[in-house]
């Protein structure tokens, strides 16, 4: 699904130019849950966001399903990210001003999806995280791990075929993290590709394969399953 | 202490630049406004305030209707300020002012020159008006004939000082040549006067018929006793016209009752208008001078209000959306221990040391922008004015008052909050106030509508005035003053300038359709004139070209032909006129003038009728008017070619030389005087548009200024909308929907009430536009534009950036 060689990304400030992403390679394949983790500067979330076609490489290749994605514009690149594509972060990301249900609603929105079309599947999604009853409240009415469950939903309200999430249970205790990483495996299970960065040996334990990276490369790929 | 809160205060200024700019220019430009117009707005209130008993001097006005349209003068007759002095021992004084035609020819030197600034007055003028002499005894001064009373500034002009012209002789052209003595000279009269005259010449050398009761020819003044009221004076005016006009009246009409007078329809009322009323709320036909309108001192209180009032809003609106960003800041002061009173104090610094700043700004806006606003506004204001007690508690109290309201939401506010809440950034973004902030942005779009319809509305009507067909051609006409000057040359002169390549035809009148000659006579289409068949119609001497000079239409009959022995006793009218007759058919059918005495009445014969041209104001219906054959030799007026124009003018001037060198050559183009009938509503215009502008770009930077905020407010929620999905497009949309909805609400307030106020307005025109509805739709458009394009700066700035920046930022 996802095949990347020699990307490289550098970001250059007025003094310094920090390479964030040195000819890093690798393949990760439809069905997969890949783990990357890594020391904190690594490089981690400029991946993802080069994966999630948030940012662009400096040099490289990105093949998402076959398709060079690397010098894709801007739109081309948010209309195939929308349908294709969810995030979780680990600071959850939920908009204050509007609820739960126009939070999870927002994708579909973005979509094109006709109003009585997303309330069901909406109120299908909520249901799967079981924060339907909370569906009216707003994020800060909710706790830490409620506020991820919200945020999964969100990501996969619109069936994306890949789900990114950057630290995820980073703000979470481990009970609420059990619960998020249980929900993430579950949607492995039914088909979903997932890469999440993380920081916990724990989690990364639901994954199939560890990338482990160090100053912008890859150092080894451990196969767990 | 204070002077820590200070520093503080403008290195906080310093620190965030592009709002405190957009504060300080803004409120500094909405003060500016404030005082230009408070300035103007003082200035027309000042007129005739100067004299030592302004509040007891009273112009008698006339309102007239005989057949007709009813005329509203400023006039009386001759007999009645001496005979109301005589009659009623309320009135203390009166006096007269005459000045025909507003201009005389002086010598000076070996050359005439024309001088506008000119009347006669009664000897008692320096009674009622207390202008003070510099040379000589004013009080005195016009007593005998042959004397002139001159400005201080005229004196230097004519005699190089002041001391040196008493008793000095000054030749005019009136009655061929008359000398008058210097007897006086007064200080110039100030510039908000509503008469400004460099020479007053007695009374006593005016050429008239005096003893009339009938024929209103004069500006009277009346100085009433301390304690007379004018509403109580007035009740006398009926005595009046029952003992003195009827009798004269009988003697042209055959009335017995000025009851009788008044059932067929006819009138004649007098009043008394305050002195200090006249420039304001008078506006008759031939004031002194063109005089202002209380209607635009309120238009324009009113505008100067708004401004501020947005300005200030805007001031308030910044100050309170920028305070939710420094919540943060006074939840770590707060930590570290600073009272309440403390943050109070600071913050109210801060607003009140910006609303200075502005205040100080504004005021040097004010000088340099005085040139160029008086020579919109057609006055001679100084900014030195601002320093007047009405201003300056405005200037010194408006800074704190908007800096205490602007600071005090912030000041209490924010520091009443816990700490922790705010340091957590549980704070929303200070929407909570954000239906205050909503109605702010409606009043300041609302009241840019009102003045962007406005000034289309006034843009219109002019250009409607300019382009209507008036009846006439006033393109390409050139109007050579003076033209008596050349006494028995004038004829040969119009024949020279025939001569001239481009030159069509010419004409020799005093008569025209602008400012310029008129008189007036009781007609009938009856032999015996009574009050119900007479009528009182304008009667203008013209020539056999003034037709085909000025392009009027004749609808019947014909034009005055040399062909015809008879014509002197013939008579073109206009349509209106005709009307007022009757006849199926008028030409061929008398009219009668009215003379002293029963069967008196001279005879014309209608020959034709022309349609009706507009030869007043287009704010007053078309009058009655016959044209008669004769020679009023006031303007000679040519229709030229433009393309010849340069050169006919230089042959011109060329042969008035050789005729007449003393005299001085002037011309005017009859467009252009046209167009100075209406200079007021032209001010207005410039004025409106100048202030509409205004207003709306210190609307633009608060709204610049609140979506640089919401969009700063809003960096993360965009940023994951845009990872959502979220195109340019919508986020744009998202960010001005708001905006948007606002200046809709402000359109629907404006629209009504822009209406209402143009609808008054035009009510001051015969003659006017159908206020459309498009131009509410151009106004609300264009505001709506001007909003979105202001917002879009920021909103597209922000749907741009890249997300990831935003989601970065933790
Ligand atoms: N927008 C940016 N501008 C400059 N440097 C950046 C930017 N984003 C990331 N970096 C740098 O790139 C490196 C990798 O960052 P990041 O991918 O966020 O690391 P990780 O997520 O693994 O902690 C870091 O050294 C970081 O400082
Ligand atoms: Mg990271």
């Amino acid at each position: 699904m996802i095949k990347i060689s020699e990307l490289e990304k550098i970001y250059r400030t007025e003094e310094v130019e920090t390479v964030a992403l040195n000819k890093l390679s690798f393949e990760v394949k439809e069905g997969e849950f890949v783990a990357v983790m890594g020391p904190s500067g690594c490089g981690k979330s400029t991946l993802l966001n080069i994966l999630g076609m948030l940012d662009d490489p400096d040099a490289g290749s990105f093949l998402f399903n076959g398709i060079e994605v690397a010098h894709f514009n801007e739109r081309k690149r948010a209309d195939l990210r929308k349908h294709n594509i969810g995030f979780v972060f680990q600071s959850f990301n939920l908009i204050d001003e509007l609820t739960v249900f126009e939070n999870v609603e927002l994708p579909l929105i973005y979509t094109g999806v006709k109003a009585a079309d997303r309330k069901k599947r909406v109120e299908a999604v909520l249901d799967k995280v079981q924060i339907m009853h909370r569906r009216n409240h707003y994020p800060q009415q909710l706790s830490g791990g409620q506020q991820q469950r919200v945020a999964v939903a969100r990501a996969v309200v619109n069936n994306p075929k890949l789900i990114l999430a950057d630290e995820p249970t980073g703000n979470l205790d481990s009970s609420n993290g059990n619960e998020v990483m249980q929900m993430l495996t579950d949607l492995n299970e039914q088909g979903t590709t997932i890469i999440m960065v993380t920081h916990s040996e724990h989690d990364s334990r639901y994954s199939h394969r560890i990338i482990r990276m160090l100053d912008g490369q890859t150092v080894t790929e451990n196969i767990l399953v | 202490m204070i002077r820590n809160y200070l520093k503080v205060a403008l290195r906080n200024l310093w620190r965030n630049k592009t709002f405190s700019l957009i504060n300080i220019i803004g409120l500094a430009t909405g003060l500016c406004c404030f005082i230009l117009i408070a300035l103007y707005v003082l200035d027309e209130l000042s007129y005739d305030r100067f004299y030592k008993n302004s509040d007891r001097i009273y112009r008698i006005s006339s309102d007239i209707r005989f057949g007709g349209a009813e005329t509203k003068y400023p006039f009386t007759s001759d007999m009645m300020g001496q005979t109301l002095k005589k009659d009623y021992p309320q009135v203390e004084q009166y006096t007269r002012i005459y000045n025909s035609n507003g201009s005389k020819l002086l010598k000076k030197g070996t050359q005439f020159i024309t001088e506008t600034r000119v009347a006669h007055a009664d000897s008692t003028f320096f009674d009622v008006f207390s202008l003070p002499a510099i040379a000589g005894n004013a009080h005195t001064a016009l007593y005998e004939p042959n004397t002139v009373v001159i400005t201080e500034t005229t004196a230097r002009k004519y005699f190089g000082n002041v001391n040196n012209a008493i008793g000095k002789i000054i030749e005019t052209d009136d009655n061929g040549k008359t000398l008058y003595k210097v007897t006086a000279v007064i200080k110039d009269i100030p510039s908000n006067s509503h008469f400004n005259f460099d020479f007053i010449f007695s009374m006593k050398n005016v050429n008239y018929q005096w003893g009339q009761y009938g024929s209103h020819n004069f500006h009277t003044y009346l100085l009433l006793k301390p304690g007379i009221t004018p509403e109580a004076f007035k009740k006398n005016f009926d005595q009046y016209t029952d003992q003195y006009v009827l009798p004269e009246a009988k003697a042209y009409l055959q009335i017995t009752s000025m009851d009788e007078f008044q059932q067929s329809g006819n009138k004649l009322e007098y009043s008394l208008t305050p002195l200090t009323g006249i420039h304001l709320y008078s506006n008759r036909p031939f004031e002194l001078s063109p005089g202002g309108n209380i209607q635009y001192v309120y238009i324009f209180s009113a505008v100067a209000i708004f401004i501020l009032l947005i300005a200030c809003i805007n001031f308030m609106n910044l100050t309170t959306a920028r305070s939710a960003n420094r919540a943060k800041e006074v939840g770590v002061r707060k930590v570290l221990g600073t009272e309440r009173k403390n943050l109070i104090t600071q913050f109210l610094s801060e607003s009140i040391l910006t609303a200075f700043i502005s205040c100080i700004l504004a005021i040097l806006l004010a000088f340099a922008i005085m040139p160029l606003f008086n020579s919109i506004s057609g006055k001679t204001m100084s900014a030195l004015h601002i320093f007047t007690p009405a201003i300056i508690p405005v200037l010194v109290l408006l800074p704190f008052a908007v800096g205490l309201l602007a600071g005090s939401y912030p000041a209490f506010f924010l520091s009443s909050f816990r700490p922790i809440e705010v340091l957590k950034g549980r704070l929303s973004s200070g929407r909570s106030n954000g239906s205050l902030r909503s109605a702010l942005v409606i009043f300041q779009f609302a009241t840019s509508i009102v003045l962007i319809a406005g000034t289309i509305i006034i843009y219109r009507q002019l250009h409607y005035i300019q382009t209507k067909n008036l009846g006439y051609n006033k393109d390409q006409l050139l109007l050579i003053e003076n033209g008596y000057a050349l006494q028995n040359k004038l004829e040969a002169f119009k024949q020279d300038m025939l001569q001239q390549p481009g030159v069509v035809s010419g004409t020799i009148s005093s008569y025209l359709p602008i400012p310029s000659s008129r008189s007036d006579n009781i007609f009938s289409g009856e032999q015996v004139i009574d009050a119900k068949n007479g009528f009182s119609m304008q009667e203008w001497v013209v020539d056999y070209d003034y037709l085909k000079t000025l392009g009027i239409e004749l609808i019947k009959g014909r034009n005055f032909s040399r062909d015809f022995g008879t014509d002197s006793n013939a008579v073109i009218l206009n349509e209106a006129t005709a009307k007022t007759l009757g006849y199926t058919d008028p030409v061929g059918q008398h009219i009668y003038k009215s003379g002293m005495g029963p069967g008196s009445a001279a005879s014309y014969t209608i020959i034709g009728v022309v349609k009706n041209f507009h030869f007043e104001s287009l704010k007053r219906d078309i009058g009655m008017v016959g044209l008669f054959l004769g020679r009023s030799t006031g303007f000679v007026s040519f229709k030229m070619n433009a393309a010849n124009a340069p050169a006919i003018l230089k042959y011109a001037e060329k042969k008035w030389k050789t005729y007449a060198p003393e005299m001085p050559f002037s011309y005017q183009f009859l467009d252009a005087a046209f167009n100075n009938v209406y200079r007021s509503e032209q001010r207005v215009a410039k004025i409106a548009i100048t202030f509409s502008v205004l207003a709306i770009l210190i609307a633009c930077l608060g709204l610049f200024g609140l979506a640089t905020y919401m969009a700063e407010q809003r960096t993360k929620e965009i940023g994951i909308r845009k990872v959502l999905g979220a195109s340019v497009g919508n986020v744009v949309t998202m960010l001005s929907k708001d905006f948007l909805k606002l200046v809709t609400i402000a359109f629907c307030i404006a629209a009504p009430l822009a209406w209402w106020a143009m609808h008054n307005w035009l009510q001051d025109f015969a003659y006017r536009i159908n206020i459309s509805w498009w131009i509410f739709g151009i106004a609300g458009v264009l505001a709506l534009s001007i909003a979105l394009f202001t917002i879009s700066f920021q909103a597209i700035k922000a749907a741009v950036a890249n997300p990831v920046a935003a989601l970065r930022s933790e």
